[in-house]
């Protein structure tokens, strides 16, 4: 029977390795962890640049709210026709751009 | 003591009831809930039966460790063939009936024939009774659920209900229970309007044996700190499913506009924040509730604020219903998702196929396809919230020559509609896809082609992929408990080790789905939540049966496969567009216009694609065409299907 | 340390709903699942979303202890709380009818009434529940936080009175 009860599944032993305080930027490739100041309402990933609302779960648990719109359109907009000028590309061949 | 517990055959068309034990060498092989229900599926439902006849046998089941000392075990399980999709036929719902029925003495029915006029079943402590509902038809799903309560006079009776969508056999409705829980997926409910089965009530005070209950009660609290712990269950404990909705919007990856977008701009009305302040203010601070025993408690409660359903009370609303009601149909209005979300729950209809469906057809009005002749005068295009929610009506009742026909799903309504009107469909084998858009993830793209109900997160999302985990990590995670040394990467655009993160996903789902366990409790949207390790101590503690990991691993495979092997039987092939492991034609060939700029551009490469469905396909031991090798049937034992043994 | 003991708190405001409390007093006490035989019970209105924990007491002047006619219940100091003995106890139900809170309940299958016995000291509701809708507190407390709450309520209200009266 396996039941070393004492013993720490993978599951239980990540949880150490959990930071607090800190989002992760939702531009996918980046996902740099961002450090806002406590309870501010908009940061900025100092790793790309995006910009983003804020939400805290708890004093300690902030969350992306979501992007500023206005802006978000625009570099969709930009970037998309910028991609499409060059070549139609998959998420495979995006690699290492 | 060994683990007794009971299975019932009821047969509606003669009132035949039937009652045994479930032996022990078949709940090692198959455990329970979703797993042994895929073993009576395909063991009862004969190949090529009727969805709608009465021969196709509705299965409803608890959990194994349902109702006992372990956190959040409260899933009932459903499934029949499919009336949606011609195929498997599966859903699994939350909420406080499943311990019940286990309280009442039974752990899985099994429900075939049909009955002349509408009845109800009432399981109460070993009895079960096959009673008149010719009252209950025409109610909605909580009306029904009071109204029994009332027949009964006991308002601890729990019930799983159909609503006017069911009655009126729309492919894609739910059972439900309680407000919001909802068998929403495949059409089951439909399957029970089928059978004029209005309800099956439950209410037991029979005890469940813990096998060893201080050990259970210890090792429960350690298992719920785990899991409480975790931030993104603290999170959905404060917002629920739509903060999921409100993360992936912001980074385009939503369905939206029937998948010409993936983002859904200018949304605030709709964010999980704004619902919380509606929820707030029309019901106080404490407004999250939940499941049986469960701490995470995701579920908001909320009135209606506005409109023509002010003040209605309601729970949710979930992502799905963001989607179905705001993103899809290209919404941006609290009221219009509340209303729908409330709207969709008193019928019984599954909100992710109905504002799929009609997304569809806004598309297809906004193309041309489908002119004012077919929608009876109504102006169905994107962003047109009272048209909307017209058609929320009209399917359920099937009114109209379109509400009719969108009510029957989406391949048979691109049959009837004709011209290219099925290239817009945004389905796997028969199923609208969830309102997620998968082009940037090649490892979400291949889970909802391979889904065992078609296409679906609830099956095989390696949802974790989008966390950039340091490879390590992933290693730990994927390398347990069969050992995994191929490639894996922590780029969730790559192709890299995706099939075995996809594979190792669906067998961590199968095992919750035996268990009765819900899935914010495993590995699905945190990293450090309990999985194949951590299990066989909750299942040892609760009922004294022994597994080690890697042997629960297998039964994962064995179900996954038995699965698998009734799609094969039914008709499931590799390339069908209709009923195989593929997807719609604008995965590969539409880039994403929306979202942070390394989402715009992308789309789903077809050579790779085909090369991780060849990988998927390996290790789960099936030849190039999907179907299962002997070898494999022979390894997880399934040479001898089908073998009745209960 | 001198202390006034500890009593059961239940503010149903934070209650989820989700009978994790049923459950484990159960197991604790029965060894068994089965709500039947829980101490505590959740009442519900789904229909309006209010849930509603029910315990016992532990009433000062405890009617199920007076009307018991063979003084099988007592008040135990030391845990602060109206225990039964089952040595005296007739199975006879008086305390079930007498008990305005419904927190006396009967066991059919061992024939024996129950209730709340805070576990010795360490409750296994308040234990589990996470949202603190059941807690286990010092007497003396036993209303500061609701106190502080209706004052917040109150120091609000004032506010907006007083922004109301400028807008005037
Ligand atoms: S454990 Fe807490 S939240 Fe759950 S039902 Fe009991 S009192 Fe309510
Ligand atoms: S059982 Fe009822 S009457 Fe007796 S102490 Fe408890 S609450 Fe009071
Ligand atoms: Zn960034």
């Amino acid at each position: 029977m396996p039941l070393e009860n004492t013993k720490q599944s993978a599951a239980e032993a990540l949880r150490q390795t959990r930071t607090f305080g800190k989002v992760r930027c939702h531009n996918p490739s980046c996902m740099g962890r961002i450090q806002p100041e406590p309870g501010a309402r908009l940061v900025k990933c100092p790793t790309c640049g995006m910009e983003y609302r804020l939400y805290w779960v708890s004093p300690t648990l902030p969350r992306i709210r979501g992007p500023v719109w206005d802006v978000n359109r625009e570099i969709a907009e930009k970037t998309f026709a910028e991609k499409q000028a060059v070549t139609k590309p998959t998420a495979g061949k995006m690699k290492g751009k | 003591m060994p683990l007794d517990r009971k299975i019932a055959h009821i047969n509606l068309t003669t009132g035949d009831i039937d009652v045994k034990s479930i032996p022990l060498n078949v709940r090692k092989q198959f455990i329970g809930g979703r797993g042994l229900d895929a073993y009576l599926l395909y063991n009862y439902a004969r190949k090529g039966v009727d969805p709608l006849g009465p021969e196709n046998p509705l299965i409803i089941s608890a959990g194994l460790l349902t109702a006992t000392c372990a956190s959040a075990t409260a899933r009932t399980h459903v499934m029949a063939k499919s009336p949606l999709t011609g195929l498997l036929g599966s859903t699994n719902m939350g909420g406080f009936f499943a311990p019940e029925l286990a309280w009442a003495g039974f752990h899985h029915l099994v429900i075939t024939g049909k009955a002349d006029k509408p009845v109800y079943l009432f399981i109460h402590n070993g009895n079960i009774e096959i009673r008149d509902a010719s009252g209950l038809w025409g109610k909605t799903t909580t009306d029904t659920q009071w109204a029994v309560r009332e027949e009964l006079g006991d308002d601890e009776v729990k019930s799983l209900v159909i609503g006017p969508a069911g009655e009126n056999l729309v492919r894609f409705a739910n059972v439900m229970t309680g407000i919001k829980n909802s068998g929403g997926r495949t059409g089951m409910g439909c399957v029970m309007g089928a059978k004029n089965l209005k309800a099956v009530a439950a209410r037991g005070t029979l005890d469940i044996k813990i096998a060893h209950p201080m050990d259970a009660l210890e090792y429960n609290k350690r298992f719920i700190d785990q899991i409480t712990s975790a931030k993104v269950n603290q999170t959905q404990g404060t917002l629920g499913t739509p903060f999921i909705w409100g993360a992936t919007n912001c980074w385009g990856g939503l369905r939206t506009r029937n998948f010409q977008y993936n983002q859904l701009e200018y949304a605030d009305d709709i964010e999980p924040e704004r619902l919380d302040e509606i929820a707030t203010e029309t019901i106080g601070p404490h407004h999250m509730t939940g499941c049986f025993a469960c701490q995470v408690h995701c579920r908001a409660q909320y009135k209606i604020p506005s409109g023509p359903y002010a003040g209605k009370y309601d729970e949710g609303p979930e992502y799905t219903s963001l989607g179905a009601f705001g993103a899809e149909p290209g919404c941006t209005s609290a009221e219009t998702v509340l209303t729908g979300n409330h709207l969709v729950n008193q019928f019984g209809m599954d909100n992710l196929e109905t504002g799929s469906m009609i997304a569809w057809a806004m598309e297809l009005y906004e193309e041309g396809i489908l002119t004012e002749k077919h929608t009876d005068g109504l102006d169905l295009r994107f962003g047109n919230d009272a048209v909307l929610l017209e058609m929320v009506e009209r399917i359920c009742y099937r009114k109209g020559w379109l509400g009719d026909t969108l009510a029957d799903g989406g391949i048979p309504a691109a049959e009837k509609i004709g011209k290219n009107s099925f290239d817009y469909l945004i389905q796997v084998k028969g199923m609208n896809n969830l309102h997620s858009d998968e082009r940037a993830t090649p490892a979400l793209a291949l889970n909802i082609a391979t889904a065992s109900r078609g296409s679906d997160h609830l099956r095989s999302r390696p949802a974790i992929d989008l966390y950039h985990l340091p490879e390590g990590v992933l290693r730990k995670i994927y390398g347990t408990p069969i050992p995994y040394d191929g490639p894996l990467s922590s780029e969730h655009t790559s192709y890299e080790g995706k099939a075995w993160m996809v594979f190792w996903q669906e067998n961590c789902y199968m095992a919750v789905d035996c268990l009765g366990i819900c899935k914010y409790h495993t590995t699905f949207l945190g990293a450090t939540l309990p999985n194949f390790e951590d299990w066989p101590k909750v299942i040892y503690y609760n009922t004294g049966l022994e597994f080690t990991p890697e042997e629960l691993w297998t039964v994962a495979e064995r179900c996954n496969m038995i699965e698998r092997m009734y799609n094969i039987r039914e008709g499931l092939s590799r390339n069908d567009l209709k009923k195989g492991d593929t997807l719609n034609h604008r995965y590969f060939d539409e880039p994403c216009k929306r979202g942070a700029p390394d989402v715009i551009g992308m789309c789903i490469d077809r050579e790779q694609f085909e090369k991780m469905l060849d990988e998927f396909y390996d290790y789960k031991g099936l030849d190039k065409n999907g179907k299962p090798k002997a070898a494999t049937l022979k390894r997880l034992g399934l040479d001898r299907e089908p073998s009745r043994l209960l | 340390m001198e202390t006034s003991g500890k009593v059961l708190t239940i503010d149903h405001e934070k209650c989820t709903g989700c009978r994790l409390c049923e459950l484990v007093c159960a197991v604790k006490h029965d060894g068994v699942s089965n709500p039947m035989r829980s101490r505590i019970r959740v009442m519900k209105w789904e229909a309006e979303g209010l849930y509603i924990p029910m315990s016992c007491q532990q009433c000062e002047d405890a009617p199920c202890l007076k009307a018991c006619p063979v003084k099988a219940i007592s008040r135990n100091a030391s845990f602060e709380r109206v225990e039964i003995d089952y040595d005296l106890c007739i199975g006879c139900r008086t305390c079930v009818s007498v008990c305005p809170f419904g927190a006396m309940s009967f066991n059919p299958v061992e024939k024996k009434v129950f209730k709340c016995d805070l576990c010795d000291g360490d409750p296994q509701c308040v234990r589990f529940c996470e949202v603190k809708a059941v807690d286990y507190v010092d007497a003396a407390d036993v209303s500061l936080k609701k106190k502080k709450a209706a004052a917040h309520r109150i120091s609000v209200a004032g506010k907006e009175a007083a922004s109301l009266h400028a807008a005037l």
